[in-house]
């Protein structure tokens, strides 16, 4: 483009008016100019020839476009004024424009926001890993009884050998998170820490901000160097970024470390959403933990299984090449395991192979519950972000009906078809990003709700300062305006101008629309299959709390023994218990405490039995043992069923007592009577421990089909020396649990220490999916259906505002108020009825696939299905009501006079 | 290659260009002078005249002054600019190739 060119482009483009006005003159020279000369010629009036050269001249508002383009700038500039056009007439009609942009700020508000959490859980990789996409998770298979079991959680030793055998990877390392306790004193607390092998910091570009990260040498069996490496979060808040704090010493679980460095910002290891506070050495760590396995070594045992691996593959090395060669490797050190423990099943039965599998914990083999609920939460959110555009689709169509008239007008002038189909696709792009923006706010403010319920509450996520998060905000803001924007696109090709001109105001916008027919009866069928999905996770909430747990969690806490670095020996250990006991049950607000041993829920302990007549008891099932004082039945609410509870006198050197659960006594002797009966525990040349009595089943394991075999032996002669204690409190469990740890950490010798947990919390843990499930599918829900109730009114007021004139009519011959109402509610009902049927038949062929996020509750429950049905139509025929109301309240002389 | 639009339209560049050869002249103008120089048969639309013109002032073929006419008038005159009458030369002879050829295949028998 010459420099002229230019200069003449750029004024057209900033000196608009005067370059019009300049055409403006132009165009008057030359009618008048040709006027002059028809009156010279012809003879004509001065009127008359005027006329006629404007005729000539054609549409000087087409002219005015084609002059535009030939300047070179028309298309910007033309943007530019449908860009002010649009706002012009959204602010103009500000309750059109709230409602549409609310309308899109819940639908992708919404979705950004599980997008957010569903993209933590599932697809981001760890900040700062390098070449994200070749680094795996180690998996190891095994067989055992026919199934299949994939396991991430490995011995050091076997990391040791899957190291040294394999090729195919770049750098690997073990690592684990664990909360420990930190620090010294009433400063003490649990805080997660890094437990990870010198080679891990290799997987991340993260040079350390402070010091360095430590060496192979310092991570080496036997013993590890107690150093630390801080996180950068816990070296702001606690050391207040002091750099000398290289040298300090901080106690994490037994260990004193010295700090040798610190983390760069935003590192989190693989844990971005539960950071640790520092990271240590796997060999100090295990060195400290793996004290009491029984006579080998934490480093050669294959049966510590505490710790995952991470791999990278070489470049070129394919994901199946690395599986073989994993394989290989645990292969070869099956057959070292085999060496040291015979009893292991045989390599044809266990058949050993491993895999690599993402890096992600919450993606497979072992995808969580939270993770498919998230998922599935994330489905439900794009069908609200569906319904929230048909809903806008459906008000947009209403608005271009209404302007039908002024839309013919303008192509009468010469505005071109695809000029005002620009216009109104404007208008569609800037309502979507307006929606957008507010979305995001939505996601930052209603999202905290989400991201508390399935992230952990350590997570940094947000919406706002995240740019993945954004651009997918983006995305579906402006996927919505090309979709809403096609609706009034398709209305301005059937403008039919002889017919929209002459039918004015009434005729120009009243008649029935397919499409929009079409868009109610879609909101009405996504919210019915929203809505099921409610009913039905709701019914599974219900039915999870009515389980039968066999214990009455609600007024009892946990208090766990953390011995950190004080091995007593047994009998130190015992009267340290029994001291313990009866301090407990001191405790003004504990009204009974009993001695423990396992935790329902968390863990499990089982021995092989040996009971004369049965072959093989472990062919029956899973038995699983508690060892308690006689408080314990009491303390749990769990009832005898026939016979006694542990009693005082099932002391140390009496006779073996036990406690079955009626599951385990019908299991064992079906067609006999349970007390009396001899059972061995772990080797059939131990004494008896004899059957004293039956208590109800519990459940210990899951809340659905749990065996529920289940004994109870006394705490005095069974590992007097171990376990912690169940209470009883009176009042509120989380404030006891304070009080409790305060009476009971005094009597803790050294570094050891209490932890007191109400257990409602622990069987909480286990109802949080339906818990999720429900809430989250009602909050969804009740989302669509506010939208497609709001859908349902527009359409019809907006229908009742049009027809007036002809409900005037109807009432002028006679028809009644509640002729009027019936009549606009049985047609807003009908939609919905229509989207209610085809809803039910969706959610009814899709339901099988939630089915096992369900809990005894059928996906196909009559009842929720005729529920929602009902409340559908209800919620359409309320919504059809209010403008029938108006409907009918019409004055029909005003009507008939209208226009 | 060409579609009708594009030949029509190149032709009345051509036209325009030949036009201001004769002198400046205003819009108006143009038209009166076109229709003359054609006896009547040709009558270029006004909305095409003025968008051409734009056009062509664009490419620099010719230059836009405003004045006062005779009759003490506001006016655009346009003039053909050096650029513009090495255009009407290669277009002038674009068109007699064109319309030889045209003409060549008309008269085969």
């Amino acid at each position: 483009m010459r420099v002229a060119q230019f200069k003449r482009r750029l004024r057209a483009l900033f000196h608009r008016a005067a370059v019009d006005g300049e055409l403006n003159d132009e165009i008057r020279l030359h009618l008048e100019m040709e006027a002059e000369e028809l009156v010279r010629t012809e003879g004509v009036s001065l009127d008359e020839a005027r006329r006629r050269a404007r005729i000539a001249f054609g549409g000087v508002e087409r002219y005015r476009e084609a002059q535009r383009d030939a300047r070179g700038i028309g298309w910007l500039e033309r943007r530019g004024q449908d860009i002010r056009y649009a706002f012009r007439g959204l602010r103009n009609r500000p309750g059109f424009t709230i409602a549409v942009v609310l309308t899109l700020a819940l639908g992708i508000g919404a979705n950004a926001a599980m997008f957010s959490i569903v993209d933590r859980l599932l697809f981001r990789a760890p900040p700062l890993m390098h070449d994200a996409g070749r680094v795996h998770r180690a998996f190891l298979a095994t067989t055992w009884r026919g199934q299949v079991n994939e396991n991430d959680y490995l011995a050091y030793a076997r990391f040791i050998d899957l190291t040294r055998d394999t090729k195919s990877f770049d750098r690997t390392a073990l690592f684990s998170e664990q909360e420990l306790a930190v620090g010294t004193g009433s400063d003490t607390r649990e805080m997660q820490v890094g437990i990870v092998s010198a080679g891990f910091f290799g997987f991340f570009d993260a040079s350390p901000t402070l010091g360095r990260y430590y060496t192979a040498a310092e991570d080496a069996a036997p013993n590890g160097a107690p150093v630390a490496v801080l996180s950068y979060g816990y070296w702001a808040t606690q050391f207040g970024s002091r750099r000398d704090v290289v040298g300090q010493v901080v106690q994490i679980g037994a260990t004193r470390y010295t700090v040798i460095g610190v983390t760069p910002k935003g590192f989190f290891g693989v844990w971005p959403d539960k950071p640790p506070m520092a990271f240590v050495p796997a060999a100090t760590y295990a060195a400290e933990k793996g004290l009491d396995i029984r006579g080998e070594n934490w480093w050669t045992t294959y049966h510590w299984t505490w710790a995952q691996v991470i791999v990278e593959r070489k470049p070129g090395v394919s994901v199946a090449q690395a599986n073989a060669d994993l394989s290989q490797a645990f292969l070869r050190s099956y057959q070292n395991e085999l060496t040291t423990s015979p009893h292991q099943q045989s390599i044809a039965i266990a058949k050993p192979h491993a895999f690599a599998g993402s890096v992600l914990a919450e993606r497979g083999p072992h995808e969580s519950t939270l993770a498919k609920v998230a998922t599935w939460i994330a489905g439900v959110a794009l069908i609200v972000w569906l319904i929230a555009c048909a809903n806008v689709a459906n008000l947009l169509l209403a608005r271009a009906l209404q302007r039908r008239r002024e839309i013919a007008v303008r192509l009468a002038l010469g505005v071109s078809r695809a000029r005002l189909a620009s216009q109104l696709f404007t208008e569609s792009i800037i309502l979507a990003l307006l929606g957008g923006v507010s979305g995001v706010i939505v996601a930052q403010v209603g999202g905290a709700v989400l991201r508390t319920a399935f992230l952990a509450p350590t997570s940094t996520a947000t919406v706002i300062s995240d740019p993945r998060t954004l651009i997918y905000a983006g995305g579906a803001a402006l996927f919505a305006g090309l979709l809403t924007g096609l609706a009034p696109l398709l209305q301005t090709r059937g403008v039919n101008l002889g017919h929209d001109l002459r039918a004015g105001v009434r005729g120009g916008a009243y008649q029935k629309s397919p499409l929009r027919s079409a868009l109610l009866v879609l909101q009405g069928m996504l919210s019915v299959v929203l809505l099921v999905g409610a009913g039905l996770f709701v019914r599974s909430l219900s039915h999870v709390k009515a389980v039968p747990l066999g214990f009455a969690p609600d007024q009892v806490v946990l208090a766990e023994l953390e011995m950190r670095g004080v091995p007593l020996d047994s009998a130190p250990s015992e009267v340290l218990r029994h001291r313990l006991h009866s301090a407990a049950a001191a405790i003004p607000g504990v009204t009974m405490a009993s001695r423990q041993l396992t935790m329902p829920f968390w863990d499990t302990w089982s021995f092989d039995l040996y009971v004369s007549g049965i072959d093989s008891v472990s062919k029956l099932g899973q038995f699983e043992l508690d060892a308690v004082s006689p408080e314990y039945f009491a303390t749990m609410g769990t009832h005898i069923v026939a016979g006694r509870g542990i009693d005082v006198s099932d002391a140390a050197g009496a006779p073996g007592a036990m406690v079955v659960s009626q599951a385990m006594a019908k299991k064992l002797w079906p067609h006999e009577e349970a007390l009396g009966k001899c059972v061995r525990l772990d080797s059939d040349t131990l004494p008896c421990h004899y059957v004293v009595g039956v208590a109800e089943n519990i459940k210990s394991d899951q809340l659905g089909d749990d065996p529920g075999l289940y004994y109870y032996v006394s705490s005095e002669q069974f590992h007097p020396n171990q376990g912690g204690l169940f209470l009883k409190v009176r009042g509120d469990p989380d404030v006891m649990k304070e009080t409790v740890r305060k009476a009971l950490q005094p009597l803790m010798p050294g570094a050891s220490y209490v932890t007191v947990t109400p257990i409602r919390d622990i069987i909480g843990e286990q109802t949080q999916p339906w818990r999720l499930g429900a809430s989250m599918f009602v909050i969804f829900g009740m989302l669509a259906l506010v939208l497609a109730a709001i859908g349902i009114y527009s359409v019809i007021a907006f229908n009742v505002s049009q027809r007036l004139h002809e409900l005037g009519v109807r009432v002028a011959l006679g028809a009644t108020m509640g002729d009027i109402v019936r009549h606009v509610v049985t047609g807003g009902v009908k939609f919905a009825a229509a989207g209610v049927g085809l809803g039910i038949a969706v959610a009814f062929g899709l339901s099988h696939w939630i089915e096992p996020l369900l809990f005894e509750e059928s996906p196909h429950d009559p009842v929720i299905f005729a529920l929602v049905a009902g409340v559908l139509l209800l919620v359409a025929a309320l919504a059809s009501f209010i403008p029938a109301r108006r409907a009918a309240g019409v004055d029909p002389v005003r009507a008939l006079r209208m226009e | 290659m060409a579609n009708r639009a594009d030949l029509l339209q190149g032709t009345l560049d051509l036209l325009v260009l030949k036009a201001l050869l004769l002198g400046p002249l205003h819009g108006w103008a143009i038209t009166k002078r076109l229709a003359a120089l054609s006896d009547d048969v040709l009558n270029v639309g006004q909305g095409s005249l003025y968008p051409a013109l734009y056009r062509l002032e664009d490419q620099g073929w010719i230059s836009s002054e405003w004045g006062i006419s005779a009759e003490g008038r506001r006016t655009k005159t346009y003039t053909l600019t050096a650029l513009g009458r090495k255009q009407l030369a290669s277009e002038r002879s674009a068109w007699r190739l064109f319309a030889a050829a045209v003409e060549q295949v008309l008269h085969a028998s």
